[in-house]
């Protein structure tokens, strides 16, 4: 089945926040942000802005009626900066004017004095300095100092993982809009309206009734509007508090990337210890996470790097450590994988390091420590169902991992310029929000008289294919045509406390939560059909393709005939539905429990060529078996599959976030970060599914597919530095993501630099040379 | 500031607004005309999701001069129907070539201009069209697949615009 809002996508109907009609009065906001990393506020001078023509106000942090805070976590982030600023682009004050473009004119008369502080942007130098966020925390499994003594090889190694730009392609925006009694309405590009709902409400002193908050749909959010699209909707909000007028803010694409936080950057250690047949013994590692100015979702995001730093393995004796450093960068927040694939970066590093050493194969290693049924993470929870090795077995099977490795072997032993590389990724991804509490969903079903239906979630449609998913479902439970079906906005007076679309676990929840009110409403029917038909057992009676039957046998009544009925008979016939996922804890204080639902697996092929001499490649192909339950849409989960993994391998290859270390992101527009284009795209991708089997835990048997497939792009940084090692096996290349053309053609040739830079003859030619020869005598 | 008030003939029909000097189409379409289907991206050339049709040929609307447009033919995604929905709508519809949507329209401009000049495109020369369209949701195979079935579906007569 198609992506419900794909039609209308297609003709150019569909709303986003600013697509709406507008008022005619309304007014356009724009934001000044701080111009340098660290410093104190000496004198915010605004009133040649103000004199302007048509600019209508400009708010600072005195202006703000309630508390300014909106911190979702740790309390430590204010709206606008009252008497220091901690990142380039801290929202400093908000011009609001006539038009957007008056609005951007009047920011180049803002004045800011400043005092300087000094700047950190490396995460080792803040933990260095106690500059830490929260509580840095451990998981620990077995007996780690015992275990090193009785490993062949310890292998010992540092990562350094860039962060990575969201790209949304919507830019964050909002419009508030006043109603009666001083109550506002937020149109909001938000993953979460509840977080908007909450911290606007704080900003203006507010119950968190007074405000609604309702959002159509969203341009993209992947992560960076689950917590970040809160200040903008809030920034509105006090002008929409103030101007009683409805107030538009867009942020345009420069300073949404230079405002706005990333993925985390991470720095980690780790130490790896095997047998000399490859069994891991023994891991360690410790993750230095540059989190930004602000904790905003960092401490959570941390804990999935917890989660998932032994990916999909085995290890008996484990010490984890993590800690989110603060530093002087935009709050670094949610992006697909969320932690998680960061902590799977660090030990896939450890392995291709220890396969070196053991001069092993690391698919060797990879797959005798593969999770079987029942092994314990390192948090505790047991695995169940562990479809590791089945999905490496099934990919193994189709796509012949020795075969690939033998024709690889030969290309490179024939070829001199161009070295092909491989690697296999398997991934294991958790499913559940790793704070308990937000695992609840609710959803509000109403059946009209002409037996059309209208679902309201707490979920966002942003792509994903969320009410595509959700109109399957209760139509499905229902036993109607999906064109009755219509999927509300998501808003706040509808669905009250939602949790952000978030952790894959959106359709699940509210999947969910809109099978219990839609069963609500059918045991009613149920009940009134039973009575009204003269039958005994209610149970027997089921509706399919809009016919009631009986124990398999029609009854003459339609859909429409049980609805008329119903309502004749007053029978309700709205239900409001609420989810909680069963079964799932943890304990930080023991750092033990069963946090997760389920587990997604999968194991990915992936194949490069690089031209050694020039530094650039190319990604041959992707080849996965990905498990997803027995899907509810397979046509929309493809689609996330896809685009997921393009994500995976952006992240690892070109898309290079760059700084300086006056903490100033100089890759601020889409002409410096290079987001994959069509090209960049593997020539070959095959998805196959595992075959569908039940999961008890998604609605109707599905799992989750939001995240997992982005980790299968880590398997491309492997792929890419075993071309190089096999250009020049004698060099350690690093571990540092990402591996872009221009790094891998400095660490192929680093000496050769040197050479050149400092003036001596270059010698790495000679070896060079010498071995392209070699290679055309063979 | 200085307006002048032109027309502009877009889909199909005449429009009279004003401008100034050095507004940019994308800006009269959607702020002017109230034409939301072209969305705004970057703002600077970088993403395609601006584009429109003048003259038949895919451009980039946040980069061209309103007032250069005087006297030519543009076509917004709003003006795509053959009667109701064209081929590429259908087929971005139906082969997951969108996800949120929001850079949508832009491939469609784009594919409807290289099949107006080329019916029957090789895949590699759907790539170089769209190669400066960017999508962030969908890894781009599908949308390929949508433009090359139109292509295919146009070349055994099935389709037409
Ligand atoms: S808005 Fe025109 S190319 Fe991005
Ligand atoms: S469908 Fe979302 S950017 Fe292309």
């Amino acid at each position: 089945m198609k992506h419900i809002d794909a039609a209308a996508h297609t003709r150019g109907e569909s709303q986003y926040v600013d697509d709406m009609p507008q008022p005619a009065d309304l007014l356009f906001a724009a934001v000044f942000s701080a111009p340098v990393a660290h410093g104190k506020i000496l004198q915010l001078d605004i009133k040649e802005a103000l004199s302007m023509d048509g600019i209508i106000a400009i708010y600072s942090a005195k202006d703000i009626p309630g508390e300014n805070q909106i911190g979702p976590i740790i309390q430590d982030e204010t709206l606008l900066a009252e008497d220091k600023v901690h990142f380039i682009g801290e929202p400093v004050a908000l011009v609001v004017a006539k038009t957007g473009e008056l609005a951007q004119k009047a920011l180049k008369k803002i004045k800011l004095e400043i005092e300087e502080l000094p700047v950190v942007t490396d995460p080792r130098e803040a933990f260095a300095n106690g500059q830490i966020i929260g509580n840095s925390r451990t998981f620990a499994l077995g007996d780690i100092e015992g275990a090193w003594n009785i490993c062949d090889v310890v292998v010992e190694g540092r990562c350094d993982i860039a962060g990575q730009e969201h790209v949304y392609l919507e830019t964050q925006r909002a419009r508030a809009v006043p109603l009666e009694d001083r109550c506002f309405r937020i149109h909001s590009s938000t993953q979460s309206p509840y977080a908007v709902q909450k911290s606007s409400a704080k900003i203006l002193g507010l119950s968190h009734h007074k405000i609604e908050v309702d959002v159509q749909r969203l341009g993209g959010g992947f992560g960076g509007k689950e917590d970040q699209a809160t200040p903008w909707a809030c920034l509105v909000a006090l002008a929409a508090w103030h101007t009683k007028k409805s107030v538009e803010l867009v942020l345009p694409r420069h300073q949404d990337m230079e405002m706005t936080g990333k993925r985390h950057p991470y720095s980690s250690d780790f130490k790896i210890g095997l047998t000399k047949n490859g069994k891991i013994l023994a891991y360690e590692v410790k993750h230095y996470q540059n989190s930004g100015a602000t904790a905003d979702l960092s401490t959570a995001v941390m804990e999935r790097t917890l989660f998932h730093s032994t990916n999909s393995y085995f290890i008996p004796n484990v010490k984890i450590f993590a800690a989110c450093c603060r530093t002087n960068l935009p709050p670094n927040t949610a992006f697909r994988g969320f932690g998680g694939p960061q902590g799977m970066f660090v030990i896939e590093s450890a392995i291709a390091k220890a396969a070196e050493k053991l001069g092993m194969s690391p698919l060797e290693i990879q797959y005798k420590n593969l999770l079987q049924e029942n092994d314990v993470l390192p948090y505790g929870q047991h695995v169940h169902d562990a479809r590791s090795r089945k999905t490496w077995d099934e990919a193994n099977k189709s796509y012949k991992f020795p075969a690939i490795q033998k024709r690889i072997a030969k290309y490179n032993e024939t070829h001199f310029e161009t070295k092909k590389g491989l690697a296999v990724m398997p991934i294991c991804f958790g499913i559940s929000f790793t704070s308990t509490f937000l695992n609840q969903a609710g959803a509000l079903v109403h059946v009209y008289t002409d037996g059309s239906v209208s679902v309201s979630t707490g979920g966002i449609e942003m792509g994903q294919g969320l009410n595509t998913n959700l109109a399957k479902i209760a139509a499905k439970a229902f036993g109607i045509n999906q064109e009755r079906v219509k999927i509300e906005s998501t808003n706040t007076t509808r669905i009250a406390n939602m949790s952000a679309s978030a952790a894959s676990a959106t359709t699940d929840l509210n999947g969910n939560a809109t099978l219990i009110a839609v069963g609500q409403i059918l045991d009613r029917l149920k009940s009134l059909a039973a009575k009204e038909l003269g039958l005994s057992h209610k149970e027997k009676i089921v509706i399919e393709n809009e016919n009631v039957l009986f124990d398999g046998k029609a009854t003459g009544w339609t859909w429409g005939k049980l609805i008329q009925t119903a309502y004749l008979n007053r029978v309700s016939l709205s239900a409001h539905g609420f989810y909680a996922t069963p079964g799932i804890w943890f304990d930080r204080d023991k750092e033990k429990g069963h946090p997760f639902a389920y587990h997604v697996f999968g194991t990915a092929i992936l194949e490069v060529t690089v031209d050694c001499l020039r530094g650039i490649y190319d990604i041959n192909s992707v080849k996965m078996v990905h498990d997803l339950g027995r899907p509810i849409n397979e046509l929309v989960d493809r689609g996330q599959i896809e685009g997921g993994l393009a994500q995976g391998l952006g992240w690892m290859t070109l898309e290079e976030l760059k700084f300086d270390e006056k903490g100033k992101y100089l890759s601020n527009s889409l002409a410096t970060y290079k987001l994959p284009d069509v090209y960049f795209m593997p020539d070959v991708l095959e998805v196959k599914l595992l075959e569908r089997i039940d999961n008890p835990s998604g609605p109707y048997g599905a799992k989750a597919v939001g995240e997992p497939p982005l980790m299968y792009g880590i398997g491309v940084f492997f792929a890419i530095r075993n071309a190089m090692r096999a250009f020049r096996p004698e060099i350690e290349f690093l571990f540092d993501s990402p591996l872009t053309p221009e790094k891998v053609l400095m660490q192929l040739h680093a000496d050769w630099l040197d050479d050149l830079t400092n003036g001596r003859t270059v010698t790495s030619g000679k070896a060079v040379k010498a071995k392209k020869e070699k290679v055309e005598e063979s | 500031m200085l307006c002048k008030i032109i027309k502009l003939n877009i889909n199909g029909s005449t429009h009279e607004t004003a401008i100034r000097e050095y507004d940019v189409l994308l800006d009269v379409v959607r702020e002017n005309l109230n034409l939301t289907g072209t969305k705004r991206g970057c703002d600077m050339g970088t993403c395609g999701c601006c584009n429109v049709l003048i003259d038949g040929r895919a451009r980039l609307s946040c980069l061209t001069m309103a007032m250069e447009c005087i006297g030519k033919k543009i076509v917004t995604i709003e003006g795509l129907k053959s009667p109701i929905v064209h081929p590429l709508q259908r087929a971005f519809a139906e082969s997951g070539g969108s996800q949120c949507g929001f850079c949508t329209q832009g491939f469609i401009m784009t594919a409807k201009a290289l099949l107006d000049e080329n019916p029957d495109p090789k895949r590699e020369e759907i790539e170089e069209a769209i190669s400066g369209n960017m999508c962030r949701c969908t890894g781009y195979i599908k949308i390929v697949d949508a433009i090359e079935n139109v292509a295919k579906l146009q070349k055994n007569g099935k389709g037409s615009n």
